[in-house]
């Protein structure tokens, strides 16, 4: 097993995402590829978007600083802005092998979808009429926008997935019967059978499961289920039953959990938008006994308090002795547990544990049956989307692997960074989280319209920029000559002096730049930008510039920290370079544009104590110093260059460039007399 | 290490004025470290060329290059072919890197862009000081560990002089009396007798020019006094 250090959001993603990569790529408005980075390893973008547990938000190191980067919201935001992106063609058929898959939930689909890139023929069963599983059926509309799947299904299906539709395991067909026509077959049924509880009165009418419910709601066949409504449990799905029936008109809903808000697994945020509903929740509150006459009338439940640590590390709910009460109900929903319902596989053959799950290998999903894999839910218990996903994508690697011969795929334990220094935390700018615009309580309780609104660019690119750029900072190479230079100026104290040459602890850089455009030797490179990348940057805008023919070319280099969503004014002549600090403009890149035949550079100037890393500002005048003394020497002319923050500085920095004629660099194109 | 400074730009622009193929190298040692002739400073200097070249309606070929040392052999043979595309080497190395290169390309011509300046010390971010002036018979066993051959202006061995003023030198008001210095020093080692003891005169003939150095010849001179 080898070992890769990671980002912390990249670690903790369960598909390793390139989270730093596409968060950067929204920090500089470039939204395409952020979907082009995402959709590399997702292709439910839409539906990750929205739902996702957000592992990568828990691991994020801007919580040591305030509040960890929205990053669930940005994927959402990466994709909604991309509508109709393809990554992908339609591949060819490159091989004979003909894949099934049973279940067309996230991990069956993304496994078709990675196969299908592989080029393997790839068909998909599925017992319900549309595809997506608990994506499309399980989530309501106000969470995830069916329409959402709808299209991120399509694309899969585009890549030439077969799909049939209401073809049930163990009632259309069997294990064995997929084996005659197929080279492999993966098991992907998910796992949606609902755990009843084991108490008096669970067979009486008026109680139902949360999926179940959420189906048929889903399906539009809506049952009118009376005033007032019980729901157990504290997943999302009970969370999701409960808002689900205050949009239906029910106005007497209550949750009833065992735990506390903090064990709660729907999370915090959940239960206040359904509090807000008017839902009301009972914490350390246990049913034990459902009572009526043929139909559930009401619930008696009993006070809860927590006790010690169970397996599962959170504090076991003890009940309180002689405080049961009853609440009454109309209508009870049990969202306690699923489990996989794995009884058509019963005389497969094939293993299955206790709980109805199947019994694999490991990771790749190898089941004792030869050419039979199974993954996700069905082997794991109900786990989140992404953790589907990714247990998808890892099938479609093994099936491959299984096929081609090939060994399977080294396993990579990826570690995360460390933490941030204490003393680091202190030194780095506080930005607050951008909050996520929703739809108000009274226009959303009566429908099932999405509550959550998304970023406007605006927020999405202040959110992403909030990004800590965590091991994309500086790395040093060999050719350092150990001046100290690095170790003398930068604003955190983070490189050092070391044995052969300067170290910079990866973990704690903050990828300002600061030490790379002072490093007399060139030996300190940035992850985000090259040095090559900068001169192709300042060569395409000014062939660019070239092609409209301005009467005077001017370059504008400008902080995006600083000026978050655009150049900081507008100026026809004006051709803008956003750079992640202003320190990081060097000395050649305000002269470069002149040997290319600009005729003026301007570099916008931060506010003060606006520096995002302290000592931007500082740095940047200096270059700007330096720089108009070459050109000066050179006979350009250090007029030419100049620091201009605002439009009145503007025309008068025109107006002498205007004074001084072209660059006489400059060929082939004409100056206003 | 040798602190080294960029010639003014109107002197480099004079000196190779009839050049059309001009190799900007750099040397990745002192002048690296002291920030004056490293890659960086190759790559703007050789942008300056071009612009004041193309100013002046000339076509200059301008190439960049930065190796380990020019002041040895077997990292000069590193750019041995590639000199042979031009027709000047500019040297941005302190003295012994351009001489370097002038004795071991012999065929090209080989400018310096730089001016050689001391032997310093680094004294915080982008400034160095001259300690030491490489005299060949070392006092700092008797002065404290500062010297005052290199930080006297006037080299006295046995200091002060009557021209100390409040610590600085009559010299110049910037110039710390190195005398002073030394007395500090001692004073915090807890050695002040040490100011009562005469230094004794140097030997100067060590510091002959020009200097040389080899271990061989060393130790065959050893062997013979032997």
């Amino acid at each position: 097993m080898s070992k890769m250090t990671l980002p912390p959001c990249q670690a903790a993603c369960p598909i390793h995402t390139d989270v730093r990569g596409y968060v950067n790529a929204i920090a500089r408005g470039e939204v395409e590829e952020a979907i082009r980075i995402i959709r590399q390893v997702n292709p439910f973008p839409s539906s990750c978007g929205r739902i996702c547990t957000r592992l990568c938000e828990k691991a994020c190191r801007r919580a040591q600083v305030d509040a960890p980067v929205s990053i669930r919201a940005l994927k959402r935001f990466a994709s909604d802005q991309t509508k109709g992106f393809k990554l992908h063609e339609r591949p060819m058929h490159h091989y004979d092998e003909k894949i099934a898959i049973i279940g067309s939930g996230p991990a069956g689909l993304t496994a078709a979808h990675d196969l299908a890139l592989f080029g393997y023929a790839v068909t998909v069963f599925e017992s319900q009429k549309v595809l997506g599983g608990m994506l499309s059926e399980g989530i309501p509309d106000y969470r995830l926008p069916k329409d959402l799947v709808k299209e991120e299904v399509a694309a899969i299906l585009s890549l030439g997935v077969e799909a049939k539709t209401g073809m049930s395991l163990g009632k259309d067909f069997t294990l064995e019967d997929l084996l005659k026509d197929y080279h492999a077959v993966f098991i992907a049924v998910g796992s949606q059978k609902s755990l009843l509880p084991k108490f008096k009165g669970v067979e009486l009418s008026g109680i139902a499961t949360a999926v179940e419910f959420l189906k048929k709601i889903s399906r539009g066949q809506i049952t009118i289920i009376g005033e007032k409504v019980v729901v157990i449990g504290g997943g999302h799905t009970a969370i999701d039953a409960a808002r689900t029936c205050i949009r239906l008109g029910l106005k007497d809903v209550t949750i009833v959990y065992r735990r506390t808000l903090s064990e709660m697994p729907a999370g915090r945020e959940e239960a206040e938008a359904a509090e807000k509903e008017g839902i009301k929740i009972m914490y350390l509150t246990s049913p034990v006994e459902f009572s009526g006459d043929g139909k559930v009338q009401s619930v008696r439940c009993i006070k809860m308090e927590l006790g010690e640590a169970d397996t599962s590390g959170r504090r076991k709910p003890v009940p309180l002795e002689n405080s049961e009460f009853e609440i009454p109900a109309d209508t009870v929903i049990l969202a306690i547990g699923y489990i996989p319902d794995t009884e058509p596989l019963k005389e497969s053959g094939l293993q299955l544990g206790k709980k109805g799950t199947v019994i694999v290998k490991d990771e790749t999903g190898i089941t004792n049956i030869q050419g039979v894999f199974a993954a996700g839910d069905v082997v794991s218990g109900p786990q989140s989307v992404i953790d589907a996903i990714a247990s998808g994508r890892r099938v479609a690697e093994a099936i491959h692997s299984h096929f081609r011969k090939m060994p399977s795929k080294e396993v990579i334990d990826y570690a995360s960074l460390e933490t941030l220094n204490n003393n680091l935390v202190e030194l780095i700018k506080k930005t607050e989280r951008q909050k996520m615009p929703i739809l108000p309580v009274q226009e959303r309780i009566s429908n099932f319209e999405e509550v959550d609104l998304g970023f406007s660019k605006d927020q999405a690119v202040r959110e992403a920029q909030r990004c800590l750029n965590c091991a994309a900072g500086a790395s040093i190479a060999m050719n350092c000559v150990s001046c100290l230079n690095c170790v003398r100026i930068c604003p955190y104290g983070i490189p050092s002096p070391g044995k052969e040459i300067v170290s910079i602890d990866i973990n704690q850089c903050q990828a300002c730049g600061i030490c790379a455009s002072e490093c007399p030797a060139s030996a300190i490179q940035l992850n985000l930008e090259s040095k090559e990348g900068v001169r192709a940057e300042i060569e395409n805008i000014i062939d660019f510039a070239r092609q409209e023919t301005p009467e005077i070319l001017i370059i504008g280099f400008y902080c995006r920290y600083n000026s978050p969503v655009g150049p900081p004014f507008d100026e026809d002549e004006v051709y803008w370079l956003g750079k992640l600090c202003s320190g990081r403009i060097n000395e050649s890149q305000l002269i470069y544009p002149f040997e290319l035949g600009a005729d003026g550079v301007i570099v916008s100037m931060c506010g003060k104590d606006e520096c995002r890393f302290r000592s931007g500002n500082q740095w940047m005048t200096e270059h700007v110093k330096r720089a108009k003394r070459i050109l000066s020497e050179t006979g350009i002319g250090s007029d030419r260059l100049d620091i201009v923050s605002e439009e009145e500085n503007f025309s008068f920095f025109r107006n002498r460039l205007e004074a001084g004629g072209m660059n006489p660099l400059r060929q082939g194109k004409k100056v206003k007399a | 290490m040798i602190v080294a400074e960029i010639k003014p730009f109107v002197e480099i622009k004079n000196i190779i004025k009839d050049c059309k193929k001009v190799l900007v190298l750099g040397c990745g040692s002192c002048v690296s470290v002291c920030m004056s002739g490293g890659e960086k400073q190759v790559e703007l200097l050789a942008s300056a060329i071009r612009m004041a070249g193309k100013l002046e309606g000339k076509e200059i070929i301008v190439g960049e290059k930065t190796i380990l040392r020019q002041c040895d052999p077997e990292f000069v043979e590193q750019i041995k072919d590639e000199a042979d595309n031009y027709d000047v080497i500019l040297s941005m190395a302190c003295g012994a890197g351009v001489q370097g290169i002038v004795k071991w390309l012999n065929k090209v011509s080989v400018l310096p862009a730089m001016n050689t300046r001391f032997i310093g010390m680094a004294d915080g971010q982008g400034s160095w000081t001259e300690v030491c002036r490489a005299c060949g018979d070392c006092v700092l066993a008797d002065t404290g560990g500062i010297c005052p051959v290199t930080t006297c202006p006037k080299g006295i061995l046995n200091g002060p002089c009557g021209g100390n003023k409040k610590g600085k030198c009559e010299v110049s008001p910037d110039i710390p009396c190195a005398w002073v210095l030394i007395y500090e020093r001692l004073k915090d080692l807890g050695k002040l007798d040490d100011m009562k003891k005469e230094v004794a005169a140097k030997d100067w003939s060590k510091g002959l020019k020009p200097g040389r150095y080899s271990i061989k010849e060393k130790e065959e001179e050893k062997v013979r006094k032997d």
